[in-house]
């Protein structure tokens, strides 16, 4: 990543803050995944009826490894360690389709794309600088959905319950690994969609109907993976990440001048 | 080493409209190169064919030895392009805008800012610098452009009606713009516009292209052979006679062409021994605007005959 590249990745940035449409819709989604669910899952294995312990039976099912902890604190961990981090895969892709899904045809609409493309950068840099600035985003607002949510869930379990809430390792898989190549992945299609679309409602609505479906078909599925090992998870992630790294470079003469400002 | 060579330059677009056919042009580094034609003539094809963002049907054209479609980003660094739709950020102010090109051209930012600020009291937007563009006139935008195409310090400069849609005052304040320029710093320019009065004030050479086809090239000197070599003269006379070939222009005006000034005399004493009253006698040589139209209708007249 050049000095130039980097500049650009600045502007986009800035552009996304400065738009009063576009930032408001970043921060619902992490809101509602980060604070107010895990919050709501809280306060309802708190505040359930004495039926609760009728989970013990669906509990010992799984395979949880140790359970000693009380049933509350089982349940709420059960909650947290294996769907709350598909939460963490739906962040990255939500906020990072707000700004790759503009990326090019909101240069395009302004009138900007073109003086973009008589600067000295190649389309491929250009492209790169494009779906970083993208990803940088999308992994800031990940982390600190992250980090906001561990704050808000441990203040709300040591007040309520007493005691704080453990993470396993499948956290450190999610954030670090599975996180960064979906997130990846969905921006390389939506900042290539972007390319070819038209308007920015056509490029809106090709990342919601095409990309979406299919990048929360995977998500739903890792509710079932992460029960059943880190090891896997590590596996799928590094699988996901070299996707993503193809992905890139595959893109690399799909475009040209001529066909972006079509 | 030439500033534009292009040489059987052709674009045919995927629907099969020709936009530009069999272009030629050799223009020499330091000349502002008026480029005109009506709207839709292929002046913008051949901006962008010359900068490498189209890619020719036939033919190849190189910027000071750089093919811009070979390696585009070479031939960018060495060029400023102000287009009507190459337009900058709505929300960053007009200094946040000309540093922000100014890095993307590889300036870093601290020269960014001090190379902006000087263009930005060049053209006369130092009091506007920190306001957003959102907020500009298209006069202001139109020179806010210029000094972008400029930070980088370009060896030439393609300006694409850079006057279009401005009023006479802010046209008149783009051209000094653009003729100080290329005296002062030694740009090449290659100006379209269908503003032929304006080229004639800021041009040394041009080319006259329609539907495609560029049909004259040179200076102006060169053009006006193409017409007529000599002088148009206005003559104000209550009698004119009728043995002088004439071109009547008012009730007691008319205009006649001759080969040098050395006519003149003959020509008035001759009214006067008619009995005519001569009131007013001026010389002229035919604008740019009358041989662009003269030369486009010679040039039509001759696609017909194919």
């Amino acid at each position: 990543m050049n000095k130039m590249q980097v500049a650009i990745m600045k502007k986009d940035l800035r552009g996304l803050v400065f738009n009063k449409r576009l930032f408001p819709a970043l921060l619902i989604v992490p809101l509602i995944f980060a604070l107010v669910l895990p919050t709501i899952l809280i306060l309802t294995v708190h505040f359930a009826p004495e039926d609760i312990s009728e989970m013990q039976q669906l509990l010992d099912l799984l395979p949880l490894g140790e359970q000693s902890q009380d049933i509350q604190m089982r349940v709420i961990g059960l909650m947290f360690n294996y769907i709350i981090p598909v939460f963490f895969i739906i962040i990255p892709i939500m906020s990072a389709t707000i700004m790759a899904a503009s990326s090019f045809v909101g240069e395009k609409e302004k009138r900007t794309l073109e003086t973009l493309l008589y600067c000295p950068l190649s389309l491929h840099q250009i492209f790169q600088a494009k779906i970083f600035a993208s990803f940088l985003l999308s992994m800031f607002v990940t982390f600190l959905s992250f980090i906001l949510m561990m704050l808000a869930a441990e203040t709300e379990l040591l007040l309520i319950a007493g005691s704080p809430l453990l993470l396993n390792i499948n956290w450190l898989v999610t954030l670090l690994l599975l996180s960064p190549s979906v997130s990846l992945m969905a921006i390389i299609l939506i900042v290539r969609g972007s390319a070819k679309a038209q308007s920015a409602e056509e490029a809106q609505q090709r990342t919601i109907f095409l990309i979406l479906p299919v990048l929360l078909l995977v998500v739903g599925q890792f509710t079932g993976i992460l029960l059943v090992s880190a090891w896997l998870l590590l596996g799928i992630g590094i699988v996901f990440t070299l996707i993503a790294g193809l992905l890139m470079k595959s893109g690399r003469n799909k475009f040209n001048y001529e066909t972006l400002l079509k | 080493m030439k500033a534009i060579l292009a040489e059987n330059l052709s674009k045919t677009y995927p629907k099969g409209k020709k936009a530009v056919e069999g272009l030629h042009l050799s223009i020499e580094p330091g000349e502002v190169f008026g480029f005109l034609g009506p709207n839709g003539a292929g002046k913008t094809t051949t901006v962008k064919l010359l900068n490498g963002i189209l890619s020719p049907t036939t033919g190849s054209c190189r910027i000071f030895d750089i093919d811009p479609f070979q390696h585009p980003e070479s031939a960018h660094q060495i060029s400023g392009v102000v287009t009507e739709h190459a337009q900058m950020y709505d929300h960053l102010t007009g200094l946040q805008n000309l540093v922000f090109y100014g890095t993307v051209f590889g300036v870093n930012t601290k020269e960014s800012e001090l190379r902006a600020n000087q263009l930005l009291e060049t053209f006369g937007l130092a009091d506007s610098a920190n306001q957003r563009l959102a907020t500009y006139s298209t006069g202001m935008r139109q020179r806010l452009s210029l000094a972008r195409a400029m930070l980088h310090r370009p060896k030439i400069l393609f300006l694409d009606e850079p006057t279009s849609g401005l009023d006479p005052e802010s046209t008149q304040h783009v051209n000094s713009m653009i003729q100080r320029l290329a005296k002062n710093e030694g740009i090449t320019v290659f100006l379209c516009t269908h503003q032929l009065r304006y080229a004639q004030e800021i041009c040394s050479s041009y080319g006259l292209i329609d539907d495609g086809t560029v049909f004259a090239t040179g200076q102006l000197g060169t053009l006006r052979s193409l017409v007529s070599s000599g002088l148009t003269v206005r003559i104000e006379a209550d009698h004119f006679p009728s043995d002088i070939p004439h071109k009547k222009t008012g009730e007691r005006t008319v205009e006649i062409n001759v080969q040098d000034e050395s006519e003149i005399p003959s020509i008035v004493r001759h009214i006067v021994e008619q009995d005519g009253s001569v009131y007013h006698v001026s010389a002229r040589s035919l604008s740019l605007e009358e041989i662009y139209f003269s030369l486009l209708e010679s040039h039509k007249s001759k696609k017909e005959n194919l």
